[in-house]
């Protein structure tokens, strides 16, 4: 039923992402949109990084690629990454948002637009409050809100900030996460 | 966090009232970003909702002007991407300038002037600014205006700074402009021979025989129709073996026009049209 997963996080994500991307199958039945935070000076590293455990390919999406089951999209540095209503990545070098470039919360909201009901958004450790508002959209329109734990989480604003916004409908650790995404149709 | 957010039939609304009105035609600019920039624009003014816009937009003469300006995104910083800048300064500009008299380049879309500046600045250290001509286009005569005062918001002055010591060993940033409150002014003497154009979406009017085109991270904001007609255009414009760079996240392959260039390199996406 569902049609797309999107992740937001930032500092102390980087293993979470790791592990969640490594468990997942490699025929994974939809796509995966990451925003993650990251130095928007390094341009390349990062999605080499992700690739090197995660048994999906993940790319940095080019603007105007359509979105396929079973790839990870990983927002570019110093872009934003918008999901279109025709499904296509768009990319966007518009002012950052919570400082942010990309920022999480453009990923979900936009993403929200597109799936509705059929999303599952996921935000994960981070140091800022950028992502809160987007799962908040992300619920708003129907889609399944998920946060990491923030017991769990290396850095807690970003889960803390989330859950103080959203009614979510889950808060799971890393483990918890894995076995709800291994188990979507 | 309340945002007012314009559904579809508004955004219609306001493309059919800025084409009819100001025949100004966004209908293949890129939906989400349309949108959002206009709910920006709509909190940004104070204008409430789709209604509190339009009424702006036709009671004041002026807001249109400021409807293109708040619409054509800033550039984010000087020298965006160093890497690219460093192949202009080491390789591909020393090659191409070395031995000829007219070099044409072109900013299709010159935004708030960082990509003019950044190339200024590096043909002024390479002694080749006598030796281009450089035509620089927008669609907001708001913007142009700022250009030419060299105006430039002073919250970028970090990054623009940690972006010139990626490239240049010597000198600073800083040596180029001024900080006045919150603003920088570029010293102008930068972009005194550069010739602007105002223009309108339609891109019917552009320059010929160009050999250098910087259009980076803007057709990322049209729909793809209007990229394909954007490309053509670029294309009539330059001459063959003119070089074409975009933004390191956007291809021309969508449109097949890239059976008419060579990706000459894929990291920078520097492209060079075929010769025949």
């Amino acid at each position: 039923m569902y049609k797309a997963v999107v992740i937001g996080g930032s500092a102390g994500s980087f293993q979470v992402i790791t592990k969640i991307l490594h468990s997942l199958p490699k025929n994974f039945p939809v796509p995966v949109l990451l925003s993650l935070h990251r130095l928007k000076h390094v341009r390349s590293g990062f999605v080499e990084a992700l690739s090197i455990k995660s048994s999906i390919p993940i790319i940095e999406p080019f603007d105007k690629d359509t979105v396929k089951a079973g790839i990870g999209y990983l927002a570019p540095s110093n872009y934003h990454m918008y999901i279109e209503l025709n499904k296509k990545i768009a990319l966007s070098t518009e002012e950052p948002v919570n400082h942010s470039r990309p920022s999480i919360d453009l990923t979900f909201e936009t993403a929200a637009q597109a799936y509705r009901d059929k999303l599952i958004g996921i935000i994960l450790s981070g140091a800022n409050r950028d992502g809160a508002y987007g799962l908040k959209k992300v619920k708003q329109l129907g889609g399944t809100a998920i946060v990491q734990d923030p017991n769990e989480c290396q850095v807690k604003t970003m889960t803390e900030a989330s859950l103080k916004m959203t009614q979510v409908d889950h808060i799971f650790t890393t483990q918890q996460i894995i076995r709800f995404l291994l188990n979507i149709k | 966090m309340y945002r007012y957010e314009l559904g579809i039939v508004d955004t219609r609304n306001i493309i059919k009232t800025l084409k009819e009105d100001f025949n100004y035609d966004f209908k293949n600019y890129a939906l989400t970003f349309f949108k959002r920039r206009v709910e920006n624009i709509i909190r940004l003014y104070n204008l409430k909702d789709t209604e509190g816009f339009l009424r702006k937009l036709k009671s004041d003469r002026e807001f249109i002007e400021i409807f293109l300006k708040e619409i054509c995104i800033e550039s984010t910083e000087m020298f965006r991407d160093p890497s690219m800048w460093r192949v202009l300064r080491e390789e591909l500009l020393p090659k191409l300038l070395a031995n000829t008299s007219s070099f044409k380049i072109w900013f299709p879309e010159v935004s708030s002037g960082e990509e003019l500046f950044s190339l200024n600045i590096l043909l002024k250290q390479l002694h080749f600014l006598d030796k281009v001509r450089i035509i620089a286009s927008s669609i907001s005569t708001k913007k142009i205006a700022d250009i030419k005062k060299g105006k430039f918001l002073a919250r970028k002055v970090e990054v623009n700074d940690a972006n010139y010591k990626r490239i240049f060993s010597q000198g600073e940033l800083s040596d180029y402009y001024k900080v006045d409150g919150d603003f920088g002014y570029w010293d102008a003497d930068l972009v005194k021979d550069v010739e602007f154009k105002v223009d309108k979406i339609s891109f019917d009017d552009y320059p010929k025989g160009v050999k250098f085109i910087i259009f980076r991270n803007h057709m990322i904001y049209f729909n793809q129709i209007l990229q394909e007609r954007c490309m053509k255009m670029l294309n009539n414009s330059m001459v063959p073996g003119g070089h074409l760079i975009i933004g390191n996240n956007e291809k021309i392959d969508y449109w097949n026009s890239d059976k008419d260039y060579v990706l000459v390199n894929a990291g920078e996406s520097i492209y060079k049209k075929k010769l025949t």
